[in-house]
């Protein structure tokens, strides 16, 4: 089977159109597919919303352009513009083969694709299926890729990508099941291992394994990241376990309501109220809790997401998993009261560095969706471009990758490398000198990291955010992996992630604290103005003797010049 | 408005433990811990794992109900770990406050709570379970299909199935014959072929009619009572069913004879002649091969089914052939609508 042409690391959206694409562009490569879970259990599928395409089914006066605008100002202006009009110009298209394929879309009367409004957007432009859009859409993916034969490691962990000199020579890997270290030499290896948010670990929406595992061995393997202080906080977690409430209950007329009955949204967005984008809802509710309009319960302050006026009808139909998360997971039927919910670290801006053909600086080293920043979302992302972005991203990385696979010589991956990594994880299940227990670690990590490089940032929080991570990270060496089994070694891979968790944080930080300005999610209360003469340029780090080195790119203008951004 | 204090009570955990480098059979381990009110079984399988015992090996993801990966066995029942609430648990449990917690059955143990989904997998490559786009591969992208909300109503249940494998655990044909094509796969398979989009239903139908496929299904309707996203599956196994019985009539496969000699006894007299049903299904030869043994064991138990001309028609069976023939005529309404 060994050697593959192409490698692609992750299930969800990204991975696996950019593997379907991969096929269809040659169908004489040998493509796989490495995915620590079962792909149909990605992080794609818990995507509720959409993804936004100017198909003007909904609103005929719709246009491309309209989208490519408002992605651009909802990214405060940080996007790459060629990217965004690759991005929304492809959408229309990539929304129709995913209906040609069989994704279920919700329709409307004239049995065209439905759409409704969501934040930040002119128009009802994000196509859905109900509230499961991502699931179907991975399903529809997966089924897919099951038809056209791509080859799958399902279960397996990725742990370096091996270099010979400025060139990758592919990947190496822990099979879970067995807990072996195997070599996977490739032409051609596309990172689409999805977001890094979970290391805010309580306070996120991620799943628990968004650990950022590509992202982070790409950086150690030198590739550099871009923009990573740019979190996204979602307005509407629940309380209780960060989960999320999709945008479009917001998009099905929902209100954001404080302690005093207030619709408060009418004093930060008057216009587009709580359909404002997220960076600037979830600052409104965390300004109106600090001044005392918030709720308080043991499980901290939170504000009212109220659906009751929209009537059973409504919520059953067009809203069922959140009407089920609320019941299962706070005790709340949203039909009779409402849900109670507070900002939660959701999306990662931030990633490896990619060209708009899902290049990275590194020769045969491809990227795409949440792991990567072509950028498309700049400072902030709108709701319903990020399913939008791993689709077309996937796909051109994929048809990049099929292209450019040819030019690269196959080249081996030597056994004293896999024996090395063998060395190191072994190394990890010594009693002596390890006792460190991850669980804390995570713990502390995510605390620090929404404490201090949070919604609202400041020079003095982020150094002790910095502080922070630096004492985890030397706590980490004396990490302790308990559990000393070959066989579906969990303890081992939770290790492993907070590791990728930690070496990310730092970057996170390190750019929230040179980052002297407020820029979409990224606020600094010492700095609340943009500063465009400054600070309208991309961050980028480099990894050199275990610290990121910050650098910087210009950012891709195009015909839209820099506007205050107000809603 | 602060919320009441929150209910706190020690709870065990009796865990099914198993790791195959070391231990010749599974067992169970107890694990006590502390529980707050409004915590999911996930949250404190976390606890234990984090707190107690980092060795405890089970699958979790999103954490949120979508994903599908923390399927188990709580309290005898399959369903997902995440949303499933401690408080509701303990009115079920046998010994007071101790939850058991097992693998998915049907499937091959990995380890503790752990089970290989890879048959699941390489079932749903075996029946097809995707679209074959009626669209060439060269046009996709050019234009949407136009599909009624009638025709989105009919798969739309159908494809909140998150493949957590929890209808294929409580299957009682599954756990006789692992190679049962299982519930999930027969919903994902009706889901396909109610697709106008799709273009091979006939070759999908073809590996459902044969042995271990679609008409292996005894109605036990244990995947529908426990399916946790709460999806007709009976539903979809009767509609695949009519599917066969209309695209293959009812002489091509044992199944479908079997569902034909249930109709003609039901019909003739309101009860099984059921001496000669297994004749009817699979031919003579066949059941004095096959079911032989069986009709001596049966005769020494006495458990031998009456022979055919002692089955006399049921009471009222004049009102019930009106009422029968009634509904075939409805039926063949039915499927004459759907083809228009």
């Amino acid at each position: 089977m060994k050697p593959f042409d192409i490698v692609v690391v992750g299930g969800g959206g990204a991975g696996l159109y950019a593997a379907m694409e991969a096929m269809k562009t040659n169908p004489s490569l040998k493509v796989a597919v490495l995915s620590k879970v079962y792909p149909n259990r990605s992080h794609t599928s818990a995507a509720q919303g959409g993804a936004n395409a100017a198909l003007g089914n909904t609103a005929k006066d719709d246009t491309v352009e309209m989208h490519i605008f408002d992605t651009i100002k909802g990214s405060d202006y940080l996007a790459d513009q060629d990217a965004a009009e690759v991005l929304c110009s492809e959408a229309p298209k990539i929304i129709r083969e995913l209906d040609n394929i069989g994704t279920p879309w919700s329709r409307l009367d004239d049995k065209t694709i439905a759409q409704r409004p969501f934040g930040g957007a002119g128009r009802p432009r994000c196509c859905y299926c109900a509230d499961k859009t991502g699931h179907t859409i991975l399903q529809t993916l997966y089924e897919q890729c099951l038809r056209k034969g791509v080859k799958f490691f399902n279960e397996y962990l990725v742990l370096s990508l091996s270099v010979d000199g400025s060139r990758s020579k592919g990947l190496i890997a822990m099979n879970m099941k067995n807990g072996k270290i195997e070599a996977f030499p490739a032409r051609a290896v596309i990172f689409a291992t999805g977001g890094y948010a979970k290391m805010y670990w309580n306070r996120s929406s991620n799943a628990a394994g968004n650990s950022g595992d590509g992202q982070a061995v790409a950086y150690r393997a030198g590739i550099p990241l871009k923009d990573m202080e740019f979190v996204q906080f979602h307005p509407t977690g629940l309380r209780k376990s960060g989960l999320l409430v999709t945008e479009g209950a917001r998009g099905e007329g929902g209100y954001l309501v404080n302690n005093k009955g207030e619709r408060f949204m009418n004093r930060y967005a008057p216009e587009k109220m709580e359909l404002g984008p997220r960076d600037l809802v979830s600052r409104s509710i965390e300004t109106e809790i600090l001044e005392g309009r918030g709720f308080d319960s043991p499980a901290g302050p939170y504000m009212h997401l109220d659906l009751t006026h929209l009537g059973s009808e409504l919520i059953k139909s067009r809203l069922p998993q959140i009407r089920e998360m609320s019941m299962y997971f706070e005790g709340v039927d949203p039909i009779e009261e409402p849900i109670p919910i507070r900002p939660t670290a959701h999306y990662s801006m931030g990633g490896i560095d990619t060209d708009i053909f899902g290049r990275t600086p590194m020769d045969g080293v491809y990227a795409a969706g949440e792991a990567a920043c072509v950028s498309v979302h700049g400072a902030n992302r709108l709701g319903g471009n990020s399913l939008l972005e791993i689709l077309v991203f996937g796909r051109i990385a994929g048809h990049t990758a099929a292209e450019e696979a040819g030019r690269h010589e196959a080249r081996e991956i030597s056994r004293q490398e896999i024996e090395e990594k063998e060395q190191e994880l072994r190394g990890l299940m010594k009693p002596s000198g390890h006792y460190e227990r991850y669980g804390e670690l995570r713990e502390e990590l995510g605390d620090t990291l929404a404490q201090n490089v949070g919604i609202f940032r400041e020079a003095s929080k982020i150094s002790k955010g910095i502080e922070d991570i630096a004492a985890l990270k030397e706590r980490f060496r004396h990490v302790r992996v308990f559990d000393s089994s070959d066989v579906f070694n969990t303890n081992l891979i939770q290790v492993l992630e907070l590791q990728n968790m930690l070496d990310l944080a730092e970057t996170v930080a390190a750019g929230a604290y040179v980052r002297e300005e407020s820029r979409g999610s990224h606020t600094r209360t010492d700095f609340p103005v943009r500063d465009d003469e400054k600070w309208h340029k991309h961050t980028t780090y480099t990894y050199e003797n275990g610290k990121p080195v910050l650098g910087e790119k210009p950012v891709t203008m195009g015909r839209y010049e820099l506007q205050e951004r107000t809603y | 408005m602060a919320d009441q204090k929150e209910e706190m009570r020690d709870i065990t955990f009796r865990v099914l433990r198993f790791n195959p480098q070391v231990d010749s059979k599974p067992y169970y381990d107890d694990y006590t811990i502390p529980v707050e009110k409004g915590i999911t079984v996930l949250r404190a399988l976390n606890y234990i794992k984090e707190h107690v015992d980092p060795t405890v090996s089970f699958r979790a993801f999103c954490q949120a109900g979508i994903c599908g990966s923390c399927g188990m066995r709580i309290n005898g029942i399959s369903k997902l770990a995440c949303t499933t609430q401690v408080w509701d648990e303990l009115e079920k449990c046998k010994t007071p406050n101790v939850i058991k917690v097992e693998p998915l059955r049907n499937m091959p143990q990995i380890k503790d709570l752990i089970v290989d989904m890879d048959p699941m997998v390489d079932k749903m490559k075996k029946y097809s379970n995707w679209i074959e786009s009626t669209m060439p591969e060269s046009k996709m992208g050019e234009k949407e299909f136009l599909i009624a909300e009638e025709e989105f109503q009919e798969y739309d249940k159908a494809t909140d199935c998150i493949l957590c494998a929890s209808c294929m655990s409580e299957c009682s044909i599954l756990r006789a014959n692992k190679e049962y094509v299982a519930p999930a796969i027969l919903l994902k398979s009706y889901r396909m072929n109610a697709d106008s989009r799709d273009g091979i239903h006939e070759k999908r139908m073809e590996a459902l009619v044969q042995d271990h496929g679609v008409w292996d299904c005894t109605h036990c309707y244990r995947c529908q009572e426990t399916c946790v996203k709460n999806i007709p599956i009976m539903d979809a196994i009767h509609g695949v069913r009519e599917e066969a019985l209309e695209m293959r009539g009812a002489k091509d496969t044992s199944g479908a004879r079997h569902a034909e000699a249930f109709m003609d006894d039901i019909q003739k007299k309101g009860k099984l002649v059921e001496a000669t049903l297994p004749v009817r299904t699979n031919g003579l030869g066949w059941t004095l091969t096959n079911l032989l043994p069986m009709a001596f064991k049966m005769v020494l138990k006495r458990r031998t089914p009456p022979p055919p001309p002692l089955v006399k028609p049921s009471k009222g069976i004049k009102k019930f052939r009106e009422e029968f023939q009634e509904m075939s005529e409805h039926v063949k309404q039915d499927q004459k609508d759907r083809k228009h």
